[in-house]
């Protein structure tokens, strides 16, 4: 299968940390194409990718350079992603390799260490990129219509903006919202344009007690006095990001961050205000009631272009994140059902598990209860992770203590990256030994990869995870912590000492605190005398 | 055509898988009909030489044991493990979690007999840690239709191919709160068989709050077991081999019963890995004061 491997030297930010050449060396073995770039955002760069995956017919590409995150949360990304799709790569095919924010810019005391780093997380992603499936996603005609929760001043201005374009709205509130009470004069216009407008439907009093789908395509069951409803809509609206009632029972089914707060969170409030990890899922980007009005009408505006710009495409693709049962393994035990916390598995007539893809929201954690392994989780597989701790094992430390380090998408991983932030600003660094792989969730932690870091000869491992209440994925990271808490018997057992093992709960833009942590985890292996792993 | 030369080779075991073997009866008189025996332990002298097929049952646990699995290798085309000490290491794996001086003076106390007895290894091994083994027979002890198939199968040049689905496709028992999405734990405390007055017959073990190992098992022994009222220990093994069945117990049944009352049972690792340890990812106990070889 050829790859094709980039490397971008990040405008000059990698220089003189990572050494590019020496992270490389040898790679032209197995990639078809490897090629350094003095930055991937630069046309020239982006047409010469382009150009090799038809010349070299390649199907898998590997960018080293930024954070995984930074493509899905900066548009620049968003848009490099979008073009080499484009150009014939599969989505699940398209892997970054964070030599950046928790390489470069957090080592540059340790330009060794530092290009070791890379080196192992280049191999860790090309290893993904060719392990993982070609994922095909389903098409959907979006619906041109939308659930807005909340009749607040963002609220009917988001409606009349949609309806003005034509769409349909169902504006739901939790009381009678604002069809009756008007709070300024200025929003009168609104409120009389919304209520009598035919394509605009109102439930008051409502609680959101089902949802499932994706963008364009969602069900949303809401409950009222009046019955209950299900309406299908192209996309959600949320009007207000701290109405916690809304916010409780949207997470019951949807994938939605908040914040320290415990308000609605959007992925980065500089540069996509409005969207949240469920790309069909629109916030309105406000602080609060007390805001001045122009500003919650222009924070409406934005939010409802943001999810315009989504729902007016021709096409939305969906991509399904677990794989098939194998039928040859699943016995129907039904562990899957008991811990998938959305309601998306079950144990059909035939005796299999059965996962409703419209409920799944890709946490694996269906895949780490399968005790006999039938099913995977296609954006990170379970030969990847074993892979991936096998290749971060081989790292040469230089006889330092080295650690690693599962990060969840939700929280630890952004986390990771943020600590570049707090490094940059001259708050002291952490050592390159601490190598870290992405994990999608907490939840998606099983024990066996614990087992193998410890056997690959890790001096310890840490688990970065959300907050307790801040899992996107409800209790996923609590559900792994039982897991992890029980398996210290099993260590214990073995006489390896359970304190090698540490699970931190982080919020995403705690860097400082994620080197202080990181710090302490080493600081603490020291004062370990029972082994840690090592082949037996 | 001479008739295939068929061996049978006992290691470190209690020897039920050769009376499971010898229960078959008359069954025994076909399969005999077939073969050639040349070495088992019911004849009174063996001839370990260009067999077709060997047998070995029980788990390397000395060094003696290491010298004969190597020959009935080196003796044998097809090497067939029989039983989960062949297989998995078995129950005395679990030795493995001790040092062997501690074992020794655990059994013999002061006794402790310095000659004519084979050495300890450091642990106790599965077959395939220490040769290649071309047909795995797992059970404790395996079903004797089981055997006589398998072997009838290997001797007729047939290939077999043991079913990988866990236990709980095979058992007859019912689930319901298993097959209810909630968020809850399916009983408040986890029990042991005997602690329970009643035992329903026909629920899931896990939902009157039982562990049961089948969901970590491979299956084929027919769910016996759990048929006659006992929760399945798990003596078939994972289906995968790289799907340990102490951790995945845990990733299992973590979100099933209550991992709190999990956690204190009296004896976790006895329960998840009382077949497997050895061929588990840790299949021994680090000996940081290093262990001499007893």
């Amino acid at each position: 299968m050829p790859l094709g491997l980039y490397v971008s030297r990040c405008s000059g930010q990698l220089d003189g940390i990572v050494d590019v050449d020496a992270a490389i060396e040898g790679m032209d073995e197995t990639a078809a194409v490897v090629r350094v770039f003095e930055d991937f955002f630069d046309p020239a760069a982006q047409e010469r990718m382009i150009r090799d995956i038809s010349d070299a017919d390649l199907d898998a590409v590997v960018l080293a350079g930024h954070s995984i995150e930074h493509y899905t949360r900066s548009l620049s990304g968003q848009h490099l992603k979008q073009r080499l799709i484009d150009a014939g790569l599969n989505p699940n095919r398209v892997i970054a390799a964070n030599v950046l924010e928790q390489v470069a810019l957090v080592h540059a005391d340790d330009p060794v260490g530092a290009t070791s780093k890379a080196r192992a997380l280049i191999q860790v992603a090309s290893l993904r990129a060719t392990l993982a499936p070609v994922v095909e996603g389903i098409e959907t005609d979006p619906k041109h219509s939308v659930l807005i929760l909340g009749a607040t001043t963002e609220g009917m201005v988001a409606a009349q903006r949609l309806l003005q374009l034509g769409y349909k709205v169902v504006v739901a509130d939790r009381g009678a919202g604002l069809r009756s009470v008007q709070d300024s004069a200025n929003l009168k216009a609104t409120v009389s344009f919304v209520s009598g407008h035919p394509n605009a439907e109102f439930v008051d009093d409502a609680r959101l007690s089902d949802g499932s789908g994706w963008l364009g395509d969602y069900s949303v069951t809401l409950a009222a006095p009046t019955g209950s409803a299900m309406f299908r809509v192209g996309g959600l609206l949320l009007a207000r990001p701290d109405e916690p009632g809304w916010i409780e029972e949207l997470r019951q089914h949807f994938k939605v961050d908040i914040d320290d707060q415990g308000r609605a969170r959007s992925i980065d409030p500089s540069t996509h205000p409005a969207e949240t990890v469920d790309s069909g899922i629109m916030v309105v980007p406000i602080r609060g009631a007390s805001e001045e009005i122009a500003t919650k009408v222009s924070a409406a505006d934005s939010a409802a272009l943001a999810l315009v710009l989504k729902l007016s495409q021709p096409k939305t693709v969906h991509f399904v994140d677990v794989s098939q049962v194998d039928e040859t393994l699943c016995g129907g035990c039904a562990s899957c059902v008991k811990t998938c916390a959305f309601g998306a598995c079950s144990i059909g007539e035939d005796g299999l598990s059965h996962v409703d893809i419209r409920r799944c929201r890709g946490c694996g954690k269906c895949v780490v209860s399968c005790p006999v392994g039938a099913r995977d989780i296609v954006n990170s597989p379970h030969d990847y992770l074993i892979g991936a701790i096998r290749t971060l094992a081989e790292v040469d430390t230089q006889g330092g203590d080295k650690v690693v380090g599962f990060l969840c998408g939700g929280c630890g991983y952004p986390a990771g990256d943020h600590a570049s932030v707090s490094v940059q600003a001259g708050n002291g660094s952490y050592p390159a030994s601490f190598l870290p792989i992405r994990i999608p969730c907490g939840g998606r932690l099983d024990t066996l990869y614990v087992l193998e870091a410890f056997k690959q000869g890790f001096d310890g491992v840490t688990v970065f995870r959300c907050r307790e209440g801040h899992c996107h994925n409800l209790i996923g990271n609590l559900d792994m912590d039982r897991r992890i808490n029980l398996l210290r018997t099993v260590l214990r057992s073995r006489n390896i000492d359970d304190g090698r093992l540490r699970i931190i709960d982080i919020s995403p833009f705690e860097g400082e605190r994620f080197v202080e942590q990181v710090n302490e985890v080493f600081t603490s292996i020291g004062s370990f005398d029972n082994g840690k792993g090592g082949p037996q | 055509m001479s008739k295939p030369r068929l061996a049978h080779v006992v290691l470190g075991g209690c020897e039920g898988c050769y009376v499971s073997l010898l229960d078959a009866g008359e069954g025994l008189l076909d399969l005999l009909g077939k073969v050639e025996l040349v070495a088992s332990p019911i004849l009174a002298e063996d001839d370990l030489t260009e067999c077709d097929v060997v047998i070995v049952e029980g788990a390397v646990t000395t060094e003696m044991d290491e010298r004969k699995l190597l020959a009935a290798r080196a003796a044998s085309k097809t090497l067939i493990a029989l039983g989960s000490c062949a297989v998995l290491g078995g129950i005395g794996g679990l030795r493995n979690l001790y040092p062997t001086r501690e074992v020794l003076e655990d059994v013999y106390g002061e006794d402790k007999p310095s000659e004519g007895l084979p050495k300890l290894t450091r642990r106790v091994k599965a077959l395939s840690d220490v040769v290649e083994v071309d047909i795995s027979i797992p059970g404790c002890a395996p079903e004797t239709e089981a055997i006589i198939s398998a072997l009838t199968n290997v001797v007729e040049g047939r290939d077999l191919d043991l079913p990988r689905r866990n236990l709980c496709d095979e058992c007859a028992r019912e689930k319901r709160a298993l097959l209810e999405p909630t968020a809850e734990f399916l009983t408040d405390a986890v029990y042991g068989i005997m602690e329970l007055d009643e035992i329903d017959p026909a629920l899931c073990f896990l939902e009157q709050g039982v562990i049961c190992m089948g969901p970590m098992t491979r299956e084929g022994c027919g769910a016996l077991c759990t048929g006659a009222g006992v929760p399945c220990r798990g003596c078939h093994g994972p289906s995968r081999h790289d799907f340990e069945q102490g951790a995945k117990m845990i990733d299992a049944l973590a979100a099933v019963l209550p991992a709190g009352a999990i956690m204190f049972l009296d004896d976790l690792v006895g329960t998840g890995y009382r077949f497997s340890m050895p061929v588990s990812v840790f299949p021994e106990a680090y000996d940081h004061g290093g262990d001499e070889d007893a």
